[in-house]
């Protein structure tokens, strides 16, 4: 169980004026929720690093977080944005990585949030084409070739659909 | 949990410094600031409008001028607005604005197809060329002040957030122009005014995400 939104919207409010415990409460707050939320789509190994790279730019980019509003849509897009830049550089050493649906049950509320916000919800703005082929290569880490033979498209197409899928996905970070 | 992870934690809450929240009033007071500075630039080195000057401005040029003004505001808290992410914002009024603007390009472009149509081919005056220069220039100050404030915050599309400068940008600069601008024709202000703001446009599109990725 994480905090709610309105003590991380205040402990948010305190960091950006210095307060050091509030932030670290909030980080650790932030961090737990990170790591849910990239459960279903990043690899165990890979969930680490880019849990920190969206904690740095968390505190990069505190001064873009407004108190008055809720921190976690915030968090969200932050986190949507490090998730597509790090797709754009997955390497294939992914490819024995697997994915488990190993999800923390979670609240009914708190659940109803994360599904809003997901990166399941921002794959489903993507025709199924570009959906799998960014799935199969950059997430579940099959090459290019295996994809095809997965998908039935032809090696370029399958490029194609990653390059335009994730011009899309860039372009679609803030869509509920 | 790892205790990488406690670790790094703790090193960014060490690293902690106050910051001021980035508040859209204030990015609007700047945005308003630069559209200032520009319009009183333009109107001191190269004068207002005989007509703005003696208190009877033309209509349409008025009116355009309106536009490229309303059209300003609206990209400007559009693009200073990015700057503060969160998912489930939409941003979509500027697009409105900017195809109201583009009647005025469309209807030039109308007449110029019409008349060619017509076997009476049009001559684009070439004097919109200083309108395109002094516009692109000016509108470099608010292209400055928003690229500033957009990289302060954290902007979940650099590429939208370029092109919004960019259009932001040129319609500040050529509302400036508006006010120096002698020429009240359509075809003069759809098309090198209207250039204007679409060159900018796709300059901010092309040149900014870089400068705009966190």
């Amino acid at each position: 169980m994480i905090a709610d939104d309105a003590t991380l919207s205040r402990l948010a409010g305190l960091a950006q004026r210095g307060d050091r415990q509030a932030y670290a409460t909030m980080l650790t707050a932030c961090r737990s929720w990170l790591l849910r939320y990239y459960r279903r789509k990043v690899p165990p190994d890979q969930i680490e690093d880019l849990m920190q790279d969206t904690l740095l730019s968390v505190h990069r980019k505190l001064a873009s977080y407004d108190p008055a509003r809720p921190l976690i849509p915030w968090l969200a897009a932050i986190a949507r944005y490090r998730f597509v830049d790090h797709l754009r550089i997955a390497y294939r050493d992914a490819a024995d990585a697997t994915l488990e649906d190993n999800t923390a049950v979670v609240e009914d509320e708190e659940q109803a949030v994360i599904a809003r916000l997901s990166l399941d919800r921002l794959f489903e703005a993507l025709p199924q084409a570009q959906s799998q082929a960014i799935e199969l290569v950059k997430i579940e880490g099959l090459s290019i070739s295996e994809a095809s033979a997965s998908t039935g498209q032809s090696e370029s197409l399958v490029k194609v659909n990653i390059h335009r899928g994730l011009k899309r996905l860039a372009s679609l970070i803030e869509r509920a | 949990m790892p205790d990488s992870s406690d670790a790094f934690i703790d090193s960014l809450v060490a690293d902690l410094k106050p910051v001021a929240p980035l508040r859209q009033g204030s990015g609007m007071a700047l945005a308003l600031a630069a559209l200032l500075i520009g319009s009183v630039t333009v109107a001191a080195m190269l004068g207002l409008r005989r007509d703005l000057a003696a208190g009877h401005p033309a209509p349409l040029a008025l009116t355009a001028a309106g536009v490229f003004l309303v059209l300003a505001l609206a990209s400007s808290w559009a693009a200073i607005d990015m700057a503060r992410p969160a998912v489930g914002t939409r941003r979509e009024g500027w697009g409105w604005t900017a195809l109201m603007a583009a009647v005025l390009p469309g209807s030039a472009l109308v007449l110029i197809a019409s008349n060619y149509l017509a076997g009476q081919p049009i001559d684009l005056d070439r004097s919109g060329l200083g309108c395109f220069a002094v516009g692109s220039a000016v509108g470099l100050i608010t292209a400055t002040v928003l690229v500033v404030w957009l990289r302060r915050g954290a902007p979940s599309s650099p590429a939208r957030a370029g092109l919004l400068t960019g259009v932001a940008s040129g319609s500040a600069g050529i509302f400036a122009v508006s006010l120096w601008c002698p020429h009240d024709g359509l075809l003069h202000i759809g098309i090198w005014h209207g250039a204007t703001i679409i060159a900018m446009g796709v300059l901010g599109r092309l040149i900014l995400p870089r400068v705009l990725a966190w």
